[in-house]
């Protein structure tokens, strides 16, 4: 086996770092931003595949297949993201004789379409969140759509059949907005994903977003692990992950893993794969959609059930059988929680801050797990891609150890030149709420609004006089520095700037 | 050697030198013997004595403007400005980002991206942090807003509009 790697950033490394551990030869692809990228130095080969944008790079199937057959590579990691959920490439890689390190193209297109993936799981016993179950295409009128609403029952959802990342999504309150709603979403879904329709869905009161991680071999095992728990979310974004759920109880853990196998076996999923669910607060549970892939949050699952889910991805990609024990991957080992760690600036409405990252002190020790790969000191991070730095995750025996780990090492984390989510994350794991599990997939954004921009950043007073200290060391041997050139050179000392005793110093 | 650095709005004459193996820094009318090692070229390893043997570790990296240093601390960045020592120029008053307000505020775009809305037009008065222009880009959406209180001046830009990064989008006075 040889695994081509159509990714970037942090993933791709996680890949290459799994095909290493098992003697696999790696290919990279990049970008023209990319070609310092970590991903491309771990790799054992890798490919130029054009200019920075996504759809001239990253997203050419074109280029990414012949980049396969020049390398000699059998088999391509899709990563998550770019083109992990497209079934045209998944169709493309089979076409060309390639291993897709996935699902089959035919289980992905019916997981993609929201509604189609609904009539899987309704057929397969598992509750849905109250909806309609066919797509609304655009023949379908206002009148009729109101109808169907009214008899769902407001706040609902209008989402986009092809949807995803929350685009295409509109909350309706009451029946008045519901039409205007219609039409932002059919033309955000038509823009967005080239496919206008909808379907609606009721907004549950106080929903947890948990989700269910599975492998599946060919050989038709199916292997569910402990639940995540996403309900911390930004405008629809997952920003923090933890397994197991503080609101999952033994008797709700086997609900969900029978329903997430039930969905998978009906379609004849193959490879890694996520089922996410809403909860409420009764510990009804419905189904939400599939992703067809490797998650961003798949570290947590590795972290407390010990099993490193990129290595069965390529065991079973090359068609070997899971051997796994399923009582023992929904049995949680301790505790753990990710954080994602962004090039944003959350004093300035969480805003993209891309740029040169200078330096850094990365945390280590007990129970931290660091992958990092968006960025490393001395590069950018590109303008052109997810501004993900880095994903910081920490397990515990318990819950409020692995939360004392996290904060210790978001303490120990430092990142120089750019602006990043870190501050954020201190004050939310300190956040009571948050402490105590008292949180649903709406109270990230509630308490965001409540605090109104107050800063996260807050330096306290005792730290200015060790800036002041450092400033005036650095001032003074930056001056003893410059001084001592100067004689060197045998120049007549004179006015200098401190721009150059800074330099000096660089 | 007399040092002048401001941190957070207010200046202060820092007396520093050395004193065998430490420095001797007096400021705000309290003194600190300090131990330092330097961890690497922008690192220091700072022991301030005292009740106890305070340790920091603090990275120093040059500002914007000359004489803007941000010093990296366990507990966070602290921005700061130096200067006074000899020969060194001296700041204008207000004339960075650390001197408050002052000019209009030009809003420009942080990123090459796409105007999904211009919220504001000319004329309007608009107060600290309200949304002025949505612009999308690294696959998000964002809200560009105001610093301070103020009233638009101009309007450079229109919805849909693509934009290169630094493009001034709007002018606030």
């Amino acid at each position: 086996m040889k695994v081509l790697i159509a990714n970037r950033g942090e993933i791709a490394v996680r890949v290459i770092r799994a095909c290493r551990e098992l003697g696999i030869p790696t290919v990279a692809v990049y970008s023209e931003c990319d070609r310092a990228g970590l991903h491309v130095r771990y790799a054992d080969e890798a490919y130029a595949i054009g200019p920075n944008a996504p759809s001239e790079s990253y997203l050419r199937i074109d280029k990414l297949i012949d980049v396969a057959r020049r390398s000699g590579a059998d088999a391509v990691h899709p990563g998550y993201g770019f083109l992990a959920e497209n079934d045209e490439f998944a169709a493309a890689c089979r076409d060309a004789g390639l291993t897709f390190i996935g699902p089959s193209p035919e289980a992905m297109a019916r997981m993609g379409s929201k509604t189609a993936a609904r009539r899987v799981a309704i057929d397969a016993g598992v509750p849905v969140v109250p909806g309609t179950v066919e797509p609304l295409g655009p023949s379908v009128g206002e009148a009729e759509i109101a109808r169907l609403a009214d008899g769902i029952g407001y706040p609902i959802f209008v989402k986009a059949v092809a949807g995803g990342g929350g685009k295409g999504m509109r909350l309706v309150a009451s029946p008045e907005d519901l039409a205007s709603a219609i039409r932002a979403a059919r033309s955000e879904a038509g823009s967005s994903f080239g496919d206008p329709h909808v379907y609606i869905e009721r907004q549950l009161a106080f929903p947890r977003h948990i989700e269910i991680q599975l492998l599946a071999d060919r050989f038709g095992t199916v292997v569910p692990f402990v639940e995540r728990e996403c309900s911390i979310q930004r405008r629809h974004q997952k920003v923090l992950e933890e397994s197991p759920s503080v609101a999952v109880t033994p008797g709700i853990r086997a609900a969900l893993a029978s329903a997430a196998c039930a969905v998978a076996r009906a379609v004849g999923y193959t490879n890694a794969g996520t089922i996410e669910f809403l909860l409420d607060r009764d510990g009804r549970f419905y189904f939400l959609e599939m992703n067809t892939r490797l998650q961003v949050e798949h570290p947590i699952t590795e972290l407390v059930s010990g099993v490193d889910l990129v290595h069965w991805q390529l065991k079973i990609a090359r068609g070997e059988r899971l051997t796994l024990d399923p009582e023992a991957t929904v049995r949680p080992r301790g505790h753990a929680i990710e954080c994602r760690i962004y090039a944003e600036d959350p004093d300035n409405n969480f805003m993209p801050s891309p740029g040169l990252m200078l330096g850094r002190r990365v945390p280590g020790g007990p129970g931290i797990r660091r992958d990092d790969g968006g960025a490393t000191p001395g590069l950018d991070v590109p303008i052109y891609y997810d501004p993900l730095v880095a994903k910081l995750s920490a397990w515990g025996e318990d819950r409020d150890q692995a939360i004392m780990r996290m904060s210790r090492a978001l303490g120990e984390y430092e990142v120089r030149g750019i602006k990043t989510s870190i501050p954020f994350f201190r004050w939310l794991l300190d956040d009571d709420d948050f402490r105590n599990g008292r949180f649903d997939t709406t109270f990230l954004d509630r308490e965001l609004a409540r605090r109104n921009g107050e800063p996260f950043v807050a330096v306290p007073e005792a730290a200015e006089r060790v800036a002041l200290l450092a400033a005036a060391i650095h001032a003074y041997e930056g001056a003893a520095r410059a001084g001592e050139a100067r004689r060197s050179r045998g120049a007549t000392p004179r006015g200098w700037t401190l721009t150059g005793r800074m330099d000096g110093l660089r | 050697m007399t040092i002048e650095i401001e941190i957070n709005g207010r200046t202060r004459a820092v007396k520093i030198e050395r004193v065998g193996a430490r420095y001797r820094v007096e400021a705000d009318g309290r003194v600190d013997l300090v131990d330092v090692a330097r961890v690497d070229r922008s690192t220091l390893s700072m022991i301030v004595d005292g009740d106890r043997e305070a340790s920091h570790e603090a990275t120093l990296l040059e500002g914007r403007e000359p004489g803007e240093i941000e010093v990296y601390l366990r507990s966070g960045v602290v921005r700061a400005r130096v200067a006074g020592a000899p020969g060194q120029r001296r700041w204008k008053a207000g004339s960075s980002a650390l001197g408050g307000p002052g000019g209009p505020q030009r809003v420009t775009a942080p990123m090459p991206g796409k105007i999904v809305k211009v919220l504001v037009k000319p004329g309007d008065r608009v107060t600290a942090r309200q949304g002025l222009v949505v612009i999308e880009a690294m696959k998000m959406e964002n809200e560009l807003r105001a610093a301070r209180d103020g009233q638009v001046k101009d309007v450079h830009v229109a919805d849909g509009d693509l934009v290169e990064a630094g493009r001034l989008l709007t002018v606030i006075e």
